[in-house]
């Protein structure tokens, strides 16, 4: 095993992993700073694939106190508090920082100012963007810095299991295969960032990136962290629908097409969403994803098993002109978007559960520190479209500057704990113990399992089989084996370890989704389609307990507003003055 | 449909050989899903990059009938000739294993041509966004070259970089170009000098494939083109 040693290490290279990079090299140039990421710097993960924008409260007429409302009630009020108020508030710096430092450009006015947009369950026009690729700039430019910084970089190398000290009270590295050659190597660092992003790619239908596969949240389960909000994974209504052999599947076709006006067909050609909601089509996701899945149960599906989206009745030349980007993605995949019908799903989006953290990264765990979609708590029971990137950055740049001061250069390195480096290491070794097989019945089960069981409406009964599926698939994986004739590049081999953590955090999901027995935000139960006022006051959290996960609850910290109250003017009643610049408002209160 | 696709892919380093599959065509599938086939169904040993699956990582570019594409977002039917496709890595990159190159000299050059954004030293952190009108003729030569996803099918394409593995190649020229366009940046004068050696514009032959080739719809062979005139110019003022 080969072995390195760093100051700072950050794991995965999206808006979180390369502002932390970043800031910490800004903030303690002599500390050696190490990012590793499962694929190219920059070039894989999901800030990437942002299309939308980024949520800042910038004009003088919207406010810090409106974005920090309108997250809460996005989140129907499960947020934690306190990190949902420092993104609202560093969202401000972070992205004049991106502008001005980062070379970032967004897009303007005709008059030379920055523009911002509309975007959904928001009071203000406040997403800033770059047309309609906000990820490619945003991580361009950042990659492009980080290579002009300094930065030691460990391209291709997954990190596979984070190594306590002996006596399991901090962390003393990260245990990684560089995917080029195969080989292990065990980084040895002060001060570790989890920045590897959810990604619910354990559903049949899914918008991640393809590498994605909840590496992050599966290390920090088996390294004795608790995952809160885990039942949270929120479904953006219209993936493309291609057939199970193409990654095209899942997809995201933008939800400016329903925003515009298109419409969703059923199987049986009918306009179905008017049924559940008065809006239409241009109901909130959660609401058209369930609309769509129930026309699937009712067996009103498309060949596919799907609906349509059409487009053609608000003018084909007028929709290619809108909507450039996605009809020349749906043309290159041999779909016409403009004129004809296309089979679109629900498919999985983001997860809104992780780590718990607070408002500087720290985590439970001494030496480590999480950033962006590993992180839990910012987002509550759903997010915001516009919110997912400035969470990233904005955490991402606060982990930065925390490790940079918390990092004790004069303390030495923590030994590493030798059995659990041999217990992670047996744990990668084993696919070479068994006859090579096909990953492909295993990876179809948990799609299909995670999809009808544990995706858009979820059922008592039908979750606890879930769990005994479960087990049963992580039983079939660990007998399945892979290829063993070169360990270089070697794709099966990871795409077994993908498994292996998607298995796992399937289940931690499923635990979730059964302690919550209520509908909140992105967690439908159609056993409690209510919401109960009561389960209001508590968020999950699941912890590894020897090979078994718990679920349990803990309760929402008002810290700043109890549910109902709000820090806006027009909101208050006329007997009811409220709080604004003076305290105990936000920004001043609470370490 | 049970239409077969003979398909020949590289296994191996440089000096690796082509190895055929049969792979069942389907209705809607991309070059990167026959790659993932064989993968998943064929040979497991094959390597092979991808990120994104939508066209905005640029990590799954590969030589398809010795034309370089991104596999993604490549529909067999458009490039299948006869139900037969060739893949290969991308050229003028170092082959890591199979269909996956070394991108790394790709991103060296970006750098070496001066790419990364220059802060200005007049507009600190925390000021407000510099006020630029998308109408001006600057910004609309930059906003017409910046959506570039580092993909490498350019450089993949370039003639001339096949000739001259010191020539900084169509995407880092394409990125200094924006960035000579952008007025908030600082780096201005050092950049000119970094694009003007003999491996940077002056060394592009104009033959376009970059253009061609471009999945993105960019034009980097006008960059370069914008960049020698801002070279010459200059250079007549004694200011390279």
């Amino acid at each position: 095993m080969k072995e390195i040693t760093t100051d700072i290490l950050v794991l995965g290279s999206g808006g979180a992993g390369l502002l932390a990079a970043l800031h910490a090299k800004q903030a303690a140039p002599d500390l050696s700073v190490t990012i590793a990421v499962k694929g190219l710097l920059g070039k894989c993960g999901c800030t990437r694939m942002v299309q939308g924008g980024y949520n800042v409260a910038l004009a003088p007429t919207d406010s810090t106190e409106r974005h920090f409302m309108d997250t809460l009630n996005g989140g129907k009020w499960l947020n934690n508090q306190d990190v949902a108020w420092t993104l609202v508030e560093q969202a401000q710096v972070r992205i004049r920082e991106l502008e001005n430092v980062y070379g970032c450009f967004f897009d303007r006015n005709a008059d030379g100012t920055v523009h911002q947009k509309a975007f959904a369950g928001q009071t203000f026009d406040r997403t800033v963007h770059r047309g309609d690729l906000t990820g490619i700039e945003i991580i361009s430019r950042l990659a492009e810095q980080t290579w002009a910084t300094g930065v030691d970089r460990l391209e291709e190398h997954r990190a596979v299991a984070l190594i306590r000290n002996e006596s399991g009270d901090a962390l003393a590295g990260v245990l990684m295969i560089d995917i080029r050659s195969g080989e292990y190597v065990f980084c040895r660092a002060r001060a570790v960032m989890l920045g590897t992003g959810g990604g619910p790619t354990m559903y049949k239908y899914h918008t991640p990136s393809g590498d994605k596969s909840c590496d992050g949240l599966a290390m920090a389960l088996a390294a004795g962290l608790a995952l809160r909000d885990m039942e949270m994974v929120q479904f953006h209504p219209t993936g493309l629908l291609a057939g199970e052999h193409t990654r095209m599947t899942g997809t995201v076709l933008e939800e400016g097409l329903r925003g515009a006006g298109g419409y969703l067909f059923n199987g049986d050609g009918e306009r179905f969403m008017e049924r559940y909601d008065e809006r239409g089509e241009r109901a909130t996701r959660d609401i058209v994803s369930r609309g769509i899945f129930s026309e699937i149960q009712a067996g009103r599906a498309t060949p596919n098993g799907g609906a349509y989206i059409y487009m053609a009745h608000l003018g084909p030349d007028k929709v290619r002109a809108q909507f450039k980007g996605m009809v020349k993605r749906c043309a290159d995949c041999g779909f016409d978007l403009a004129g004809e019908r296309v089979e679109v799903i629900p498919t999985a989006h983001y997860m809104m559960g992780g780590v718990v953290f607070d408002e500087r990264c720290f985590t439970s765990l001494p030496g480590l520190f999480v950033a962006g979609e590993d992180a839990g708590g910012v987002h509550g029971a759903n997010r915001l479209g516009g919110n997912g990137v400035a969470n990233s950055t904005v955490f991402g740049g606060i982990a930065g500057d925390t490790m940079a001061a918390w990092v004790d250069r004069a303390a030495p390195l923590a030994e590493p704990s030798q059995a659990e480096l041999e217990a992670a290491v047996a744990h990668c070794e084993r696919p070479f113990q068994h006859s090579s097989e096909s990953l492909q019945p295993i990876r179809e089960a948990l799609y299909d399992l995670m999809w009808e069981k544990v995706g858009i409406a979820r059922e008592e009964t039908a979750m606890h089989a879930a769990l005994d599926e479960l087990d049963v698939l992580a039983g079939r994986l660990r007998g399945v084996g892979v290829d063993a004739s070169s360990r270089a590049y070697n794709v099966t081999w990871h795409d077994w370890l993908n498994l292996a953590s998607l298995i796992t955090v399937s289940r931690a999901i499923t635990e979730a989704a059964l302690a919550r027995r209520e509908s909140r935000g992105a967690h439908f139960r159609s056993d409690f389609p209510e919401m109960d006022e009561d389960q209001a006051k508590t968020f999950t959290v699941v912890r590894a307990e020897g090979e078994r996960l718990v679920a349990g609850r803990e309760p929402v910290q008002y810290t700043r507003l109890m549910p109902g109250e709000s820090l806006l003017v027009e909101d208050a009643t006329a007997d009811e003055p409220m709080p604004l610049a003076d305290a105990p408002g936000p920004g001043t209160s609470t370490a | 449909m049970t239409a077969t696709l003979t398909v020949a892919v590289w296994k191996g380093d440089a000096d690796g050989g082509f190895v055929e599959h049969d792979v069942p065509q389907r209705a809607n599938q991309t070059v990167l899903d026959v790659v993932s086939h064989i993968q998943r169904e064929l040979d497991p040993a094959l390597s092979y990059r991808f990120a994104c699956r939508v066209g905005m990582c640029g990590s799954c570019a590969m030589r398809v009938n010795g034309v370089s594409r991104w596999t993604c977002r490549t529909h067999v039917d458009k490039v299948a000739r006869d139900g037969r496709l060739t893949i290969q890595p991308l050229a003028n990159l170092p082959i890591v294993k199979d269909l996956v190159t070394d991108m790394a000299p790709f991103f060296d050059k970006w750098e070496r041509a001066e790419g990364p954004f220059v802060p200005s030293e007049t507009r600190p952190a925390d000021d407000d966004f510099a006020v630029v009108e998308p109408a001006g003729k600057q910004r609309s030569w930059a906003d017409a070259a910046q959506e570039c996803i580092g993909c490498g099918v350019c450089y993949s394409s370039c003639d001339v970089v096949s000739w001259n593995p010191e020539y900084l190649g169509p995407a880092a020229l394409n990125r200094a170009w924006v960035q000579m366009n952008d007025e908030r940046d600082g780096g201005r004068p050092a950049r000119l000098r970094a694009v003007s050696g003999d491996a940077g514009c002056h060394a592009c032959h104009s033959q376009q494939s970059c253009t061609l080739r471009c999945p993105m719809e960019l034009d980097p062979a006008s960059s370069i083109a914008g960049l020698k005139r801002l070279s010459f110019k200059a250079a007549l003022r004694g200011k390279l």
